[in-house]
């Protein structure tokens, strides 16, 4: 079930709030508790209920895994403790590595080998590390004792199960603890405030930039050879694409836990604004790359090392990070540029200018989307030779006949083939759609720092457009984070 | 977010549902009031009423040839029409065209004995009923014609109220900008012009040289008999051939063109077929089933070029003509359905290239004479 699909706004939302809030109210936070817990596990089921049996396998053999662990950790026994979340994160990830890497590891060891065809659990890479994080943070003692119906409400919650943000146990299991599954009017006016600006940037700008992006994208893997413009619009509209899209869902699963007065951390901070790369992972995905430090990146030695280790250790943490993406060597390259990025950045002998060092960054982020979101090496080297200009520049004749200095650098065509709708007007259509999503994203601050009125602002020029998409539109895409 | 106050509480409610409310005022203001389509929409627009007001026109019988966009480019009525002895219009415009709104548009004009032929490209049989309720046809009947949308159902009203997404919103400010500073729109220098009959003409093979590597690439896609047979756009071909059927207009049904090396499946011509001859009308299946190689194409696989719109319009008439009563006898007469001239023709200007208008203009006036 997906968070702008009608079912889940018409029929899941209010049955689940209005189902905890009765019972917290009528029976007590228990029952409240079971209920969000079954109602979780539905939402998980709506699209494959078999694997809701997986879900419940996985929590199961964590929980107990993690309480083990904390007596061990509490009995001083640290390297039964170890040896014990060694196991534990082994079996995770494991599991992992078989729903979701055999086909990749099998064609890397027998490249003609059939695929294995194994259907990927919805959510797996998300609910495996947020379990990962309890088992250590189980080892480390850096959690309060849970009761098993709140840790699997902790995993389940279905507000952060399906993309995220990858919650820290110790923040969110408290809050759960506390039984306050009882309506709070601000809770609630914020939470649905939230959920609305995040729809809109789903269904509103995200689509809108999608529907761009997978024409020229798709060209390209079609081999088609796409002009200057054509690559980089198509390239422009992917990176606003997976912004707003998993942004928005960040602010959709935000809302929605507020609404059950639960408090999720910021995930997105303007990441486009970054001055440098680092930065750029500070407002990311943010959770992903706290989770990464520090569960991964610190504990191998972060920089606390030689110079060449702690490149090392940036370039694993970030060729991780773009394994967990998929299972594919797009996203590994992905990584890989990002983890090139980074140590470039560490090492870099010399401050840019501000406004230099933000285009510079930008371009870098820009250029990495290009493999991730080709489906192919050829696709991807084919957009790259474009926004380069090795393809020509052509532009269509009603902008040249405007500006007639244009003629001079550009080939005058009818249309572009792979721009929009590929119609007379799709050039100055696309255009202003770039110029408005990138004018959000690189002016204005972003939703959780806007002032109370910009909001109420922000939502008045936004919620016509959403219900319009999400009740009228003809097609609805999924979020791409439910690939991942 | 602090915690508030009792008074601010109900503030930030009242806030958050008057910021949607006013949301949806605004659009709705906007959209039917305010901010219009002139170059795109407009120009729609204008098609449809020239076409209408064509029909208008014409007293006693007429043909009517009802399809998108492939009905003006791929069919001359300047053809058809003299070879049927009928007044012919053109009535398509553009496959976004909602069928609906076309038909509540033409409906009044369509009488007793008038023939309606639709050779309605595949598209339009499996259109969804959402993307029906959306297509330009909704914005332009909510800014300029709500007579006709108070004539259809109401979720087209509802379509047509929530017809305008973000790019829609952004192309109307443009468009509008566009339009005050005199812009001129471009499309009849490359892609030519409709003549008073609403035929599309001007698409020469000169100016369709420009298309070729987009034909060449093109893939086009045939939806199979199954989604033929469940599209509501089909739903909404049999309601009509029902109207038409009780008020004496005879409907034919036809082929869309086509690249000749992507043959329609039979099972979906059988399914299309079934729609019209179920529902009381008759279904004109060419030989060639309307496929014509690659070149004969102007932009897309369902617009020919000039030259071989015109070769196509001679198999078009000469294929209705037994299909009509009284028409045998018309075209019986003329030589041009029982020659393979024509096409030897239209190749050899094809080949040329220079001169390709006057083949269609020769076919035209060599049928003249037999009217």
């Amino acid at each position: 079930m997906l968070f702008h699909s009608q079912p889940f706004v018409l029929g899941f939302l209010p049955a689940c709030l209005a189902g905890c809030f009765v019972l917290g109210r009528f029976v007590g936070g228990t029952a409240a508790l079971a209920w969000l817990l079954l109602a979780s596990l539905f939402f998980y089921g709506w699209w494959n209920p078999p694997f809701v049996l997986l879900l419940l396998g996985s929590i199961g053999g964590n929980y107990v895994l993690g309480q083990h662990l904390l007596r061990l950790s509490r009995a001083g026994r640290r390297r039964a403790a170890r040896a014990w979340l060694s196991g534990g994160i082994a079996a995770n990830l494991t599991l992992l590595a078989v729903f979701k890497y055999a086909d990749f590891l099998l064609h890397i060891v027998a490249p003609d080998a059939p695929p294995l065809g194994i259907s990927l659990p919805l959510a797996i890479s998300f609910f495996t590390f947020q379990q990962i994080m309890f088992l250590a943070d189980s080892a480390r003692q850096d959690r309060s004792d849970t009761g098993s119906l709140t840790y699997a409400t902790f995993v389940a919650f279905f507000p952060h199960l399906i993309a995220g943000p990858i919650v820290r146990p110790k923040d969110i299991i408290p809050q759960l603890q506390q039984r306050a599954l009882a309506p709070n009017a601000d809770n609630i006016a914020d939470g649905v405030m939230l959920f609305l600006l995040g729809l809109a940037k789903k269904l509103v700008l995200a689509d809108t930039f999608g529907g761009f992006a997978d024409t020229g994208f798709d060209a390209a893997a079609s081999g088609a050879q796409l002009t200057l413009f054509e690559a980089w619009y198509a390239v422009l509209a992917y990176s606003l694409q997976i912004y707003f899209d998993f942004s928005g869902y960040s602010d959709m699963a935000i809302g929605l836990a507020r609404m059950l007065n639960v408090r999720f951390p910021l995930n997105f901070a303007s990441p486009y604004q970054s001055r440098n790369i680092a930065e750029f992972w500070r407002r990311w995905h943010i959770t992903l790359g706290a989770f990464l430090r520090d569960y991964v990146y610190i504990p191998v030695g972060g920089s606390r090392c030689g110079t060449l280790r702690n490149c090392a250790n940036l370039m694993g943490t970030m060729l991780l990070c773009g394994l967990w993406h998929g299972a594919a060597w797009r996203f590994v390259i992905w990584g890989g540029l990002h983890g090139l990025y980074l140590v470039a950045h560490r090492h870099c002998p010399f401050t840019l200018p501000r406004l230099l060092a933000q285009a510079l960054t930008l371009l870098a982020v820009i250029v990495a989307w290009v493999p991730f979101r080709a489906t192919g090496g050829a696709a991807g080297w084919s957009i790259l030779a474009g926004m380069a200009g090795l393809h020509g520049i052509a532009l269509p004749q009603m902008i040249v006949h405007a500006l007639p200095p244009l003629g001079w650098i550009a080939t005058p065509v009818e249309v572009l083939p792979w721009l929009g709708d590929a119609r007379t007007l799709s050039f100055p259509e696309v255009s202003a759609c770039l110029l408005l999503g990138w004018g959000i994203v690189l002016l204005l601050p972003h939703v959780h720092a806007l002032t109370d009125r910009a909001r109420t602002w922000a939502l008045t020029s936004s919620f016509a457009f959403s219900m319009q998409a999400m009740f009228f539109a003809p097609h609805v895409a999924p979020f791409l984070y439910f690939r991942f | 977010m602090d915690q508030r106050g009792p008074g601010e509480r109900e503030r930030t409610m009242a806030r958050l549902v008057a910021a949607c409310a006013a949301s949806l005022l605004l659009y709705f203001a906007c959209f039917a009031v305010v901010l219009d389509r002139p170059l795109s929409f407009g120009w729609l627009r204008h098609e449809i009423n020239a076409r209408l007001a064509r029909g208008a026109a014409i007293e006693g019988p007429k043909l009517v040839i009802l399809a998108g966009s492939n009905g003006p480019y791929s069919h001359r009525c300047e053809i058809i029409g003299p070879l049927l002895g009928l007044p012919c219009v053109n009535a398509g415009v553009a496959v976004g065209i909602s069928l609906d709104y076309l038909v509540a548009r033409w409906r009044p004009l369509l009488h007793r004995g008038d023939l309606v032929y639709m050779p309605m490209e595949e598209a339009q049989y499996v259109r969804e009923r959402a993307a029906n309720a959306l297509g330009p046809d909704a914005a332009i009947m909510l800014r300029h014609d709500r007579a006709t949308l108070a004539r259809l159902p109401p979720h087209r009203w509802l379509g047509a109220l929530f017809s305008y997404d973000l790019r829609g919103a952004l192309m109307a400010v443009i468009e509008t900008a566009l339009a005050a500073a005199g812009f001129r729109d471009p499309r009849a220098a490359v892609d030519g012009e409709s003549n008073a009959m609403g035929d599309h003409i001007g698409h020469t093979a000169v100016l369709a040289l420009a298309n070729a590597s987009t034909l060449q690439a093109a893939r086009p896609y045939h939806p199979t008999a199954a989604q033929i047979r469940t599209g509501y756009g089909g739903v909404l071909i049999a309601r009509f051939l029902d109207w038409a059927h009780a008020h004496g207009v005879s409907v034919i049904g036809g082929l869309p063109t086509g690249f000749d090396d992507s043959p329609i499946p039979d099972a979906t011509i059988a399914a299309i077929r079934a729609i019209y001859e179920t529902h009381g009308a008759r279904f004109l299946e060419l030989p060639n089933r309307s496929r014509y190689p690659r070149s004969a194409f102007f932009d897309t696989p369902d617009h020919l070029n000039q030259t071989w719109q015109a070769v196509h319009s001679v198999a078009v008439a000469c294929g209705l003509a037994p299909l009509v009563a009284g028409r045998q006898r018309v075209i019986a007469g003329n030589t041009v359905c029982h020659s393979k001239q024509r096409s030897d023709d239209a190749v050899a200007v094809e080949r040329r290239t220079a001169s390709p208008v006057p083949i269609s203009q020769g076919i035209a006036s060599s049928l003249r004479p037999s009217q």
